[in-house]
C-alpha cells in the first residue's frame, strides 16, 4: 500500500464534502448529484462502455438475425405457422404446429416426472437427511448438472432406449387407468423416454432451486409450527412447503426453461416424427429437436427461414419461460434464494 | 504476497491461451493464407461416406500437405452448402436440379460422378433367409402399410418362403430427404401401379414418407442402428453400411424379372448399362439383365467451374482424378463397385472444367 | 417505527406474521385437532419413506450414466485412443480431443477478457442501463444453445464461406458469456465496500481501486465461476453442429455422430469420447470449487 500513499495527489475529495457549512452557517447536505465525480482513467471508461455496448450488440444481434431470417416463412404461411399442421418440407409444407405441440407435450410429461421427485429430493436433502451425508449427496446431484447432454444422450440411446423398448414400455401398456397413454408398439425412440431424458437433466435444476427456497423459510415459522404441536412432517407440508412457495415456482419455471432448450439430446431420443403423438410410446418431434435435424439440410430461401422461424418460436418461448422465472427470483427479494445462480451454474 | 502471485500465474496463462487465438482468428478471417498446406472441406452424401473416409485418408497418407474434411451429413446437405458457397465440395446421391443449380451463389457447378454404389433393402426377421424375394408392388404395399405383418400371404407368395413369424412390419424409412429414398420410390413409381397412384411421381416424393406409418431415423446410419434393433424392421440402406453391418437384404425383381441380390458385381452390372450418363440422364433404376441389381446409383461430387484460387483448384482436380482412378480399388471391398470406363472418361473431362 | 428488522433480529427469527401464513398456522391446530399424533405420525414416516423413495429415483440415474461410461468407455481408452488420429478402421481421437482444446481456447479468449469487462460495468454503475444488462444476462444465459449456434452459422460461416473453429469458438463464447457475466459480478460484489470506499477514499483512480482491491478480492470468484462456466461450454454439442468443418474436430460431435452408427467399434468409440469428456468436465469443476475452497480460505 505505500506506493498508493506514496502517489497521493492533493485530495480531489476534500474540496467536495457531502456534509459542508452552507452559507448560513447551517450543516446543510449538499445534494448527492452534485458531488464531483470520482476520477478514473478513460481508458477504464472505454473498457467498461464497450464492454457493455458490444455485450448488448450480441444480444440485439442474436434477436435481429433470427427475427430477420425467419420473417420470410412468416410472410409465406402467416401467423398460422405457429399452430397448423404439417411439416413436410420435400412438399414445401412448412408449419410449425405439430413441432410446437410436440415440444409442450414432452416438456408437460417432464415436469410431471421432475417436479414431485425433485421436490422429494430437496425436502429430504433439508429435512430428513442428516447433514454429513446431505452435502454430498447434493455436490453428486450438482454434478449431474455438469454431465454434457451429449454424454446423457447417449446413455439414453445406447442403454436406456433398448430397456425402455423391452421392459420398460411393455409394462406401462399394461398399467389399468394411465394405460391408455402409452398404447402403440413401442421401439425405443418415444415421447416418453425423451421427457425422461428432460426430466434427468432438469432434475438438479429444481433440486437445487427448491432446497434453497425450503431454507430461506424463516426458522421461527417452523418453531411457530412445532410449539402449536405438529409433526415434523406437518411443518414440512403446512409451514415450510407454503412458504417456500414462489422459489418452488422459480424452480420449476427455471427447470421449464431449461427443458425448452434441450435438443441435442432429445434429437437422439425422440425418434424424430414431426406429427402430433397419439401415444406417449409413439416417435414425435420437438422445435429443438427439428432444429437440430433440418438446419444443415433445409434449402436456402423460404425452407431455411422456416427452420429459423422454428428458433424464433423457440427463442420466444425460452425468453418468456426465463423472464417468468426470473422475476419469480426476485420477487422475495434476494436474500432468500441466495445462491441461486451459482447452484444453477 | 502468495495470492497475488497465483493472479500472476493465471493472468500469463491467460495471456498465453488467449494471444496465439486473436493471431489465429485475425488470419483466419482473412483469406487463406498461401502456405503449402491446403486443407479442402466437404459435405455431403452419407452414402458415399465409408467410400470417401477410406479413399481420403490413403489420398492424405500420400500427399502430407492435403487435409481433406468430409462431412457425411446427407445429400441436401451438401447441396445446400455449396448453394450457399461455404464447401470446397458437395457431395450428392441425385444431382442437383436445374432450379438448384440457378440457385448456387458460386457460378456454374460441375458435377462429377465419382462412385457407384446401392441400395440394399434390409431386414431383421428372426429365423428369415437371407436374399428373400421381394418385387415393387410387394415393397410398396410394406411401404405404403398395406401390408402389416411378416407372415402376410403376399410375402408367402412372392418369396416362396411360408414359415416367416407372425411379426408386425416396421417400416424405417429416411427422416432426411436422401438419395436412397429417392432411388425406391422411382423404383416403386417404376414397377407398381398402386405406388404411382398413391403416392404420385413428383421428384423428390411430397407425399412420402407417409409420417403416420413406421419409423424416421437420420441417415443411412440411423436407419441401420434402427434396423440392427429393431426385430420386425425393414428400411433402406446404402449397400455400403449393410455390407459392413452384415444385415440381411431382399433380392428385389429387376427390369427383366430376375431376383437380385445387391453385391459389388450386381451393382456393377447396373452401372455397365449408363452408357448415356449425364447429370441430366442419371437414373440406372430398375434396370435390365441377368444379375443386374435394380436399385443402384452414380454419386455426384458437386464443384464450382470457378475456383477461388490455382491452388485451391489444382488440389481439387488432383483428389478427384486420384478418387476416380486409384481410388477405385477400395470400392469393391466396401460394398461399392468401381466406376465403368465410359463413367470415369466423364468424369475426367468433368474434371478438366475447373478454373481458377 | 422499531421493528424486529431494525432492532438487529435476524431473519430467521422473524415469524411471517402474514395473513397467510396465520391461516395456515390456524390449520396446524385444526389438524393436531382432528387427528391423533399415531395417525399423524404414522402419515409422517409415510412421506419420510415415499421422500427417501424419490431420492433413490433421482440418484440412480446419474449412478447408472458414470457406471456405464466408465464400463464402456474404458473398454475403448488407451494411449493410442488418445494420441492417434482417426482412421477408416476406427483409430483414435486425438483431432477430436486438439480440435475441441482449440474451440474452446477460442471461446475462452473471447468470454474471458470480455465478461470481466461487463462485469466491471455492471459493479461501477447502477442504474438502468445497468439492470438491463444485468437482466438479459440472466435471460441469456437460458438460451438454447441450439439458437446461438444458428447465430453463429449466420454471422460467420455464411459471412466467410467457410466452415471453421473459429465460428464454433465464437458461438461457445457467446454462450459462455452470460454466465461469467453473472459470476463474475457476483464475485466482485462480495467485496466489502468498506475496501472499495477506502480505496477510493485514498484518491485512488477508480480502475486503480478495481484493480487492487475488487479484481484481487474477486478473484476466486471469478476463477470459479469462469472454470465452472468453461466446464459447461467444453460439453456443448449444439453450437458446434453448424459451424464446425468434419466432425472429427469435436469431441462432442463425434460423440453425436459415432452414438448414431450401427458398428459396435463406433459405439465402442462413442463411449470412449464420453468418458474423456466426462474426466475432463469432473476435473474442471473440481479445479475450479478447490481453488475457490483454496483462496478463500486463505482470506479467513
Amino acid at each position: 500500500m505505500s506506493d498508493l500513499i506514496a502517489s497521493l495527489p492533493p485530495s480531489p475529495v476534500a474540496g467536495s464534502s457531502v456534509a459542508g457549512e452552507g452559507d448560513d452557517g447551517s450543516q446543510a447536505l449538499r445534494p448527492w448529484r452534485k458531488r464531483r465525480r470520482l476520477p478514473s482513467s478513460p481508458l477504464y471508461a472505454i473498457v467498461r462502455w464497450g464492454g457493455a455496448g458490444l455485450f448488448a450488440a450480441l444480444v440485439i444481434g442474436l434477436i435481429v438475425s433470427i427475427v430477420s431470417q425467419s420473417s420470410q416463412a412468416f410472410a409465406h404461411s402467416g401467423l398460422s405457422f405457429l399452430w397448423s399442421g404439417t411439416w413436410n418440407p420435400d412438399a414445401g409444407d412448412y408449419a410449425g404446429g405439430t413441432l410446437v405441440a410436440g415440444t409442450v407435450i414432452t416438456t408437460l410429461v417432464a415436469m410431471i416426472i421432475v417436479v414431485p421427485i425433485g421436490l422429494g429430493i430437496s425436502v429430504s436433502l433439508s429435512e430428513l437427511i442428516p447433514r454429513w451425508l446431505a452435502g454430498p449427496l447434493s455436490t453428486s446431484i450438482e454434478f449431474l448438472a455438469a454431465v454434457p447432454s451429449i454424454v446423457v444422450g447417449l446413455w439414453a440411446l445406447l442403454v436406456l432406449s433398448p430397456l425402455f423398448a423391452t421392459d420398460v414400455e411393455p409394462a406401462l401398456e399394461r398399467l389399468p387407468v394411465l394405460g391408455w397413454f402409452f398404447h402403440g408398439p413401442a421401439y425405443g425412440p418415444s415421447v416418453l423416454l425423451a421427457s425422461v431424458v428432460l426430466a434427468i437433466m432438469t432434475l438438479p435444476t429444481v433440486v437445487a432451486l427448491s432446497r434453497t427456497a425450503l431454507g430461506g423459510v424463516p426458522l421461527a415459522d417452523r418453531e411457530a409450527a412445532m410449539a402449536l404441536g405438529a409433526t415434523h412432517w406437518q411443518v414440512v407440508r403446512r409451514t415450510v412447503l407454503p412458504g417456500a412457495r414462489s422459489g418452488i415456482a422459480a424452480a420449476i419455471t427455471l427447470a421449464v426453461g431449461r427443458a425448452l432448450g434441450e435438443s441435442i439430446a432429445v434429437a437422439l431420443v425422440i425418434g424424430n416424427r414431426p406429427a402430433i403423438p397419439h401415444s406417449l410410446l409413439a416417435p414425435g418431434a420437438t422445435l429443438g429437436s427439428a432444429i437440430v435435424n433440418q438446419f444443415a439440410e433445409a434449402s436456402p430461401g423460404l425452407g431455411t427461414s422456416a427452420v429459423i422461424a422454428l428458433a424464433g418460436i423457440l427463442l420466444l418461448l425460452t425468453i418468456l419461460v426465463n423472464v417468468a422465472g426470473q422475476l419469480l427470483v426476485r420477487r422475495r427479494g434476494g436474500r432468500r434464494l441466495l445462491g441461486v445462480r451459482g447452484a444453477v451454474v | 504476497m502468495k495470492r497475488s502471485r497465483i493472479a500472476h500465474v493465471l493472468f500469463a496463462l491467460a495471456a498465453v491461451l488467449i494471444a496465439p487465438c486473436w493471431l489465429s482468428v485475425a488470419n483466419s478471417a482473412a483469406s487463406p493464407a498461401a502456405t503449402s498446406a491446403i486443407t479442402l472441406d466437404g459435405a455431403g452424401a452419407n452414402s458415399i461416406a465409408p467410400f470417401f473416409e477410406k479413399v481420403f485418408y490413403d489420398y492424405e497418407q500420400l500427399h502430407a500437405k492435403v487435409t481433406v474434411n468430409y462431412s457425411p451429413a446427407g445429400s441436401s446437405v451438401g447441396i445446400k452448402d455449396i448453394q450457399e458457397n461455404t464447401v470446397d465440395f458437395g457431395d450428392s446421391e441425385i444431382p442437383m436440379s436445374a432450379s438448384a443449380l440457378a440457385a448456387a451463389k458460386g457460378g456454374t457447378v460441375l458435377q462429377v460422378p465419382v462412385e457407384l454404389g446401392g441400395v440394399a433393402i434390409s431386414y431383421n426377421v428372426p429365423g428369415a433367409p437371407n436374399g428373400l424375394h421381394l418385387d415393387g408392388p410387394t415393397l410398396a404395399a410394406i411401404f405404403d402399410g398395406a401390408i402389416t405383418n411378416w407372415d402376410s400371404p403376399v410375402i408367402a407368395k412372392v418369396s416362396g418362403v411360408s414359415n416367416l413369424p407372425k411379426l408386425a412390419i416396421v417400416p424405417v424409412h429416411r427422416a432426411d430427404s436422401s438419395g436412397p429414398g429417392w432411388d425406391l420410390d422411382q423404383y416403386l413409381i417404376a414397377t407398381s401401379l398402386n405406388w404411382k397412384l398413391k403416392i404420385g411421381t413428383s421428384k423428390p416424393s411430397t407425399s412420402w414418407p407417409l409420417p403416420d406409418l413406421g419409423e424416421g431415423e437420420q441417415l443411412n446410419t440411423g436407419v441401420a442402428t434402427f434396423i440392427k434393433a429393431t426385430p420386425g424392421a425393414i428400411g433402406y440402406v446404402s449397400f455400403g453400411y449393410a455390407s459392413k453391418a452384415g444385415f440381411t437384404n431382399a433380392a428385389l425383381e429387376n427390369g427383366s424379372g430376375a431376383y437380385v441380390l445387391p453385391s459389388s458385381y450386381t451393382i456393377g452390372q447396373a452401372g455397365a448399362q449408363a452408357t448415356h450418363l449425364s447429370a441430366t440422364n442419371f437414373s440406372i433404376i430398375d434396370e435390365s439383365g441377368p444379375s443386374t441389381y435394380p436399385l443402384a446409383n452414380f454419386s455426384w461430387t458437386l464443384l464450382y467451374k470457378k475456383q477461388a484460387n490455382a491452388a485451391k483448384s489444382a488440389a481439387l482436380d488432383k483428389l478427384f482424378h486420384y478418387v476416380v482412378t486409384t481410388g477405385q480399388q477400395q470400392a469393391k471391398s466396401l460394398g461399392y463397385s468401381p466406376l465403368p470406363a465410359n463413367v470415369a472418361q466423364l468424369a475426367k473431362t468433368t474434371l478438366a472444367e475447373l478454373q481458377s | 417505527m422499531r421493528t424486529l428488522r431494525s432492532a438487529g433480529v435476524p431473519d430467521s427469527a422473524i415469524p411471517d406474521m402474514g395473513v397467510a401464513a396465520v391461516a395456515r398456522r390456524r390449520v396446524v391446530v385444526r389438524d393436531c385437532a382432528r387427528h391423533s399424533i399415531r395417525r399423524r405420525r404414522m402419515t409422517g414416516r409415510a412421506m419420510q419413506v415415499i421422500c427417501l423413495i424419490a431420492v433413490l429415483i433421482g440418484v440412480t440415474p446419474l449412478v447408472a450414466l458414470v457406471i456405464a461410461t466408465v464400463s464402456k468407455g474404458a473398454g475403448a481408452l488407451s494411449i493410442g485412443f488418445l494420441l492417434h488420429a482417426p482412421t477408416p478402421e476406427g483409430g483414435g481421437i486425438s483431432t477430436a480431443i486438439v480440435g475441441s482444446g482449440e474451440i474452446v481456447a477460442y471461446a475462452v479468449a473471447l468470454a474471458v477478457p470480455l465478461g470481466l469487462f461487463i462485469a466491471l460495468f455492471l459493479f461501477e454503475r447502477a442504474g438502468a442501463i445497468a439492470s438491463s444488462i444485468r437482466f438479459s444476462a440472466d435471460v441469456m444465459s437460458g438460451v438454447p444453445s441450439i439458437i446461438i449456434g444458428i447465430f453463429a452459422y449466420a454471422v460467420y460461416v455464411e459471412r466467410f464461406h467457410h466452415f471453421s473453429n473459429v465460428a464454433a469458438g465464437f458461438a461457445l463464447g457467446v454462450l459462455m458469456l452470460p454466465i461469467m457475466v453473472r459470476a463474475n459480478e457476483e464475485a466482485m460484489r462480495t467485496v466489502s465496500v468498506d475496501l472499495w470506499e477506502a480505496g477510493i477514499s485514498l484518491g485512488a483512480r477508480r480502475s486503480r481501486v478495481a484493480r487492487s482491491v475488487v479484481l484481487r478480492g474477486a478473484l476466486p470468484g471469478v476463477v470459479t465461476g469462469n472454470l465452472l462456466a468453461l466446464a459447461r461450454g467444453v460439453g456443448e454439442t449444439a453450437p458446434l453442429l453448424f459451424t464446425v468443418a468434419s466432425p472429427t474436430f469435436a469431441m462432442t460431435l463425434l460423440i453425436f455422430n459415432d452414438a448414431t452408427q450401427p458398428f459396435p467399434d463406433a459405439q465402442q468409440t462413442a463411449w470412449g469420447t464420453a468418458l474423456v469428456l466426462l474426466t475432463l468436465v469432473l476435473i474442471l469443476s473440481v479445479t475450479a470449487r478447490t481453488i475457490a475452497w483454496t483462496l478463500n480460505r486463505k482470506t479467513r
